[in-house]
């Protein structure tokens, strides 16, 4: 809301504009600028053009001398409409003038110019170009030509919070200023005076939907002259960004600003059969808005018709046909109370907010409706040559109850943590209108002003008071509880640890919009059915559906990054996938979110250095890093099963298999590289791995505090082995019947070999394997045992022979 | 005698030599010329057979003297050759000690939303507050209704909402609008409703939507709630844990302000500023109107205030028996303001040479 302080200052004293915008902060009225208006104006001053002489090189230019002040100054003139003597604008060197270049010191055709005579145009006041605006005669030179001509002001931006809307107006923002400085406010006086006939003689009013109209009061004005308001209240409309449109249409304006209460105002002889009845909109009606579009109503619209039609959506905007005109010689004037959430969705359903609906929405003072309408009346009036016929055509079905609101004395202290005594209290509540209507020892019954709609009960009540004093005055102190120091939940103990081992591998972490394009899912296949939750009013294409799945907002930060030439990207995401809820849900969350940890891995394995490095990454890299996840999880007994799901690599992909103790298989998750053709869909190159875990499944297989297994006390014995098997045959057979040997405490595979001498087909396994006995010291000849025994199931069980 | 003459020369002999000897080679030739089975003093101890009987013990005496004399001249003899390949060694080629250090990966960088979620969470932890989180499709009633906002309420306006069609998540028409969270206020619900009685201390980030994309906007975003419910927790309270939140993280020095403001689900409300993590405060740096605060000193950091009574109704509790503050804040906000990050869109670019540097 813009106050201009010129016209609050109508009505209470003010304090400095800077101080006013601290006091009205610090009472809840959030002042976000002060803006001076008449700023773009600086520079320019009144200057009486004192001689002038024809320029000697132009002849269309003139020589002028001009007193600004400073005594004469010289100035070269190409505009004619003026005179010797008369007062002007000069923008005076260094003025940034409206059209955005800078007057400066010149020489015109080798005469010297000190600033610019302007036109109105060049100043931005009016369209006219015609020559040099022409000042009051009176006007001192060097006089800011913003003082000149009575727009000096200075205008505070507002932020009124949506439960005040009695601050939606200059007297609102009054009375708070009233009751932080101690001031009284001065209200207006409507100077109302009324003829015969009756304005129920030409006006009939009646109410069919009392639920969507509480009241509704009307008065007429007869032998209007429709014109342009005078300067004064030009002004203060425009201050306010309120443009200025005709003297009857600015008052209505200027009251719904000065009291909040929005008016509107009827050419009575377009109303038909001169006759208002408040109704609801039939099926399929339509109107034209002020606004010139045609509007198709609903049923839950509250309209204001004549005998015949719709001519205004109630609280909202005005109808084109009973419009204000310049022939309009009968006025009718609106003040209403409209029921706030039948305007709010009038609004909404018709995308309108305006100046009216905004303060009805919100609730207007129900107390202020007559008062506003005999202001606006007078007004009219005033500024038309009209009459105000005799009373006010007023209909009141709903008649509001004063309300009461009990305060204990104690409440205050108890929430605020400090003493606040009656006595501040009942001050403080007095200063905003409050009327105490009974008091005793515990507590005191206040009667809550009009128009405080948002007050109505006793906390309100303490806020009253604690804004009025400043929340500065209330101490610091932390709670008193005392309860359990709550650990870590384990699953976020178990995303920290997660992410540690990530960043351990190289992965920084992705953020990214849970919304996707619809198309961003489609290339990683049905996923079970799984495609997103369409959102009803995306805003845009592109973050149109809630993910089923991380990975390609991931696969769209790498072509992202291939993009900025970033080619070594290793990235991971934790956040949830959302999916509709299956049958058996438990708590009452709407849709199914599953919290998944994804990533993606491009480039080369290790950095390029001076000694090392510039292979690929590939499979079995990510697989180390989800190995190490694992690991710092305490998650044991995973197998990393072939094939992974129709978006990876069918050759080149696993599932991760957790064996639970009980025996039961839980699928952890998917890693591989991405699909070609999926790779393809999101711009990149082959080469992409990537992995999805989802991790409800790794918070059940996660062991955070594990044992240990003391010390080894005897020495092992150490043996290489190497076998050559069919490339068929997966590692981790070799190694589990390694492993099967009881005597082996541990066996790492440090090469894997194919080509000559291995024969086609085959490949070469070597193994380091630890032989130990816990309680004895092996002797050779038992490791030999152990050695052989290992060689023939290997033998028997996957066609392995020993490589000499 | 002529024994005792020849092993003298012969010490006299070794001595020369070993002094003179320059490396291992030439020590252990000289070890087996004079100290092996066919070595010279062997050779000499071989003649005692026809000496006397009386002579044998001094021979004797002196072939032990001398090999013991050859043994320890070898042993220091080594040792010079070893400390002078050594020396020699020590003043050899230096290696280059700027070429880069050996990694084998660069380490991972945690996203700065994420770093400051937990900065703030620990604080809070530290407090004895609890972690909660909630769902972030969530039902109108939690996200508005719970907290005091009706439907047809203007204070809906503060927060453009997305919406999810109810039959795409098999939902009957009729059992309330599905939306995306505004605000991680429903969590405080959810919460409360949870523990079922006060006391109770929770902190709850997550991700939020609104309907608004420009400059300073992003419609996800992520907040960190708060919630303390208990008897007698009261406004000096609110404003004590977050003038101590505030110094925790940005910095001892920093100052809090508190300012009425307005949240359906709060009351009183209020807005919480803290002194301009860029200039102190002051408004000024280097002369010129600080940017950050715009001058002010001050910046908008936090939402707050004491718990409606109407929303301790909503989730059974008395408020004539217990009082509570809650508050909320933007996580990129916080970000921005701690790593003076100016431009809101990085965050969500994931651009690693951005990531990269947190």
């Amino acid at each position: 809301m813009r106050i201009s302080l010129s016209w609050l200052a109508a009505y209470v004293p003010l304090p400095p504009a800077e101080e006013l915008a601290r006091r009205l902060t610090a009472v809840g009225l959030e002042v976000e600028a002060v803006e001076r208006v008449g700023a773009a104006l600086d520079g320019v001053v009144a200057a009486r053009i004192l001689s002038s002489e024809r320029h000697p090189g132009a002849e269309k230019l003139a020589v002028c001398q001009v007193e600004a002040g400073d005594g004469p100054v010289q100035v070269v003139c190409g505009a004619t409409n003026w005179k010797v003597g008369d007062v002007v604008p000069l923008a005076t060197p260094g003025t940034r003038m409206p059209a955005g270049h800078r007057i400066d010191r010149a020489s015109l055709r080798g005469v010297d110019s000190h600033g610019m005579l302007c036109s109105a145009k060049e100043l931005a006041l009016s369209e006219d170009a015609s020559g040099l605006l022409i000042l009051p005669g009176d006007a001192v030179p060097g006089t800011p030509l913003a003082r000149v001509l009575g727009i000096e002001d200075v205008v505070l931006e507002v932020n009124v919070t949506p439960n005040r809307p009695d601050a939606l107006s200059h007297l609102g923002i009054a009375r708070e200023v009233a009751a932080a400085t101690g001031a009284a406010v001065a209200y207006p006086d409507a100077r109302l005076r009324q003829q015969a006939p009756p304005a129920s003689a030409s006006l009939r009013v009646s109410i069919e939907a009392p639920d969507r109209c509480y009241r509704y009061a009307a008065r007429v004005v007869e032998g209007v002259r429709i014109g342009p308001s005078p300067a004064w209240l030009r002004q203060r409309l425009e201050a306010c960004g309120v443009r200025s449109i005709s003297n009857v249409v600015d008052a209505t304006n200027f009251v719904l600003l000065e009291r909040g209460q929005p008016l509107h105002a009827f050419d009575l002889d377009k109303v038909a059969g001169a006759e208002i009845v408040v109704r609801m909109a039939r099926v399929g009606e339509k109107m034209v808005t002020l606004d010139g579009v045609e509007r198709t109503l609903s049923p839950d619209d509250l309209v204001i018709a004549d005998r015949d039609r719709a001519s205004a959506l109630a609280g909202v905007m005005g109808g084109g046909d009973s419009e204000i005109s310049p022939g309009t010689t009968r006025v009718l004037i609106e003040s209403a109370w409209f029921e706030p959430t039948g305007v709010r969705r009038t609004a909404r359903r018709h995308a309108l907010h305006t100046e009216a609906s905004h303060r009805f929405e919100r609730g207007v003072d129900p107390e202020g409706v007559v008062a506003a309408l005999d202001r606006c009346a007078a007004m009219v009036a005033e500024l038309s040559g009209g009459k105000v016929l005799r009373g006010a055509v007023d209909v009141h079905p709903h008649r509001r109850r004063p309300v009461d609101v009990v305060l204990h004395w104690a409440r205050p202290g108890e929430i605020l943590g400090m003493p606040v005594s009656r006595k501040e209290a009942r001050i403080a509540l007095l200063a905003l209108g409050f009327e105490l209507r009974a008091s005793g020892a515990k507590n005191g019954k206040f009667r809550v002003p009009s128009w405080r709609l948002d007050v109505t009960r006793e906390e309100d009540l303490v806020e009253e008071i604690v804004r009025l004093r400043g929340y500065d005055a209330i101490p610091e102190t932390l709670p008193s509880i005392v309860s359990d120091t709550p650990a870590l939940p384990l699953a976020a103990q178990i995303i920290e640890r997660t992410r540690l081992a990530l960043e351990g591998a190289g992965f920084s972490e992705a953020v990214n919009f849970s919304f996707v394009a619809p198309g961003d899912l489609t290339p990683l296949g049905p996923g079970n059915g799984r495609t997103g939750i369409p959102l009803r009013n995306p805003i845009s294409a592109d973050l149109a559906v809630m993910r089923s799945s991380l990975v390609p907002s991931l696969l769209k930060v790498l072509a992202y990054n291939r993009r900025q030439r970033v080619e070594d990207a290793r990235l991971y995401e934790i956040a949830s996938t959302y999916h509709p809820r299956g049958e058996g849900a438990v708590d009452d969350a709407p849709a199914l979110e599953e919290l998944h940890l994804s990533g993606v891995a491009t480039g080369r394995r290790h950095p390029v250095g001076w000694s090392a490095g510039g292979d690929s990454i590939d499979f079995h890299d990510v697989k180390g890093a989800l190995e190490a996840v694992l690991e710092t999880l305490g998650v044991e007994g995973v197998r990393f099963v072939p094939g992974g799901g129709t978006w990876l690599h069918p050759r080149s992909a696993a599932t991760m298999e957790w064996t639970a103790p009980d025996g039961g298989v839980v699928p952890l998750g998917v890693v591989g590289e991405i699909h070609p053709r999926v790779a393809a869909a999101f711009d990149l190159s082959r080469g992409v791995l990537a992995f999805d875990l989802s991790l409800e499944a790794l918070n059940r297989a996660a062991r955070l505090l594990t044992g240990h297994a003391g010390v080894p006390r005897f020495p092992a014995v150490l043996r290489d082995l190497a076998v050559v098997v069919a490339n068929e045959v997966e590692a981790r057979s070799v190694l589990d019947g390694v492993r099967a040997e009881p005597l082996v405490e541990d066996v790492t595979l440090f090469d894997v070999y194919k080509g000559a001498p291995i024969p086609d087909g085959k490949k070469n396994l070597a193994m380091a394997i630890r032989y130990r006995a816990a309680d004895r010291t092996l002797t050779d000849s038992e490791a030999d045992g152990a050695h052989a025994r290992i060689v023939e199931r290997l033998k028997g069980e996957l066609g392995a022979e020993l490589r000499g | 005698m002529d024994l005792v003459r020849d092993l003298e020369a012969l010490a006299e002999g070794a001595r020369l030599s070993i002094a003179s000897a320059s490396d291992d080679r030439a020590l252990e030739e000289l070890r087996v010329r004079f100290l092996g089975k066919k070595g010279e003093i062997s050779a000499v101890l071989r003649g005692m057979g026809q000496l006397a009987a009386e002579e044998r013990p001094r021979v004797g005496e002196v072939a032990n003297r001398v090999r013991d004399e050859v043994e320890s001249l070898l042993v220091l003899a080594r040792q010079r050759i070893e400390d002078a390949r050594l020396e020699q060694e020590l003043r050899g080629s230096r290696i280059d000690v700027t070429l880069p250090g050996r990694r084998l990966l660069p380490r991972g960088h945690r996203h700065p939303v994420t770093r400051t979620t937990e900065e703030i969470v620990a604080i809070f932890a530290r407090l004895g507050y609890e972690v909660a989180s909630g769902p972030e499709i969530e039902l109108d009633w939690y996200n508005f209704e719970a907290l005091n906002i009706p439907a047809d309420h203007p204070a809906r306006d503060m927060q453009d909402t997305f919406y999810v069609d109810g039959a795409a998540i098999g939902r009957p028409e009729g059992e309330g609008a599905v939306l995306l969270r505004t605000h991680t206020s429903p969590i405080q619900i959810r919460a409360m409703k949870r523990a079922g009685s006060p006391p109770i201390r929770v902190v709850a980030p997550g991700r939020v939507y609104r309907s608004d994309y420009d400059q300073t906007h992003t419609p996800m975003f992520h907040q960190v709630e708060g919630i303390c419910v208990g008897p007698a927790i009261t406004f000096a309270d609110l404003k004590g844990t977050l003038a101590a939140f505030a110094r925790a993280f940005f910095g001892a020095g920093t100052r809090t302000r508190v300012r009425p403001s307005y949240f359906p689900f709060v009351e009183p409300g209020a807005e919480v500023d803290v002194s301009c993590s860029i200039c102190g405060g002051s408004g000024s740096r280097s002369g010129a109107r600080c940017g950050t605060c715009k001058g002010s000193g001050w910046l908008e950091v936090l939402g707050s205030g004491m718990v409606h009574p109407k929303v301790l109704e909503n989730v059974g509790f008395d408020p004539a028996a217990v009082t509570g503050f809650a508050f909320g804040m933007g996580v990129e906000r916080m970000a921005m303001l701690k790593y003076g990050i100016a431009d809101l869109r990085l965050f969500y670019e994931n651009d690693l040479r951005f990531l990269e540097q947190f």
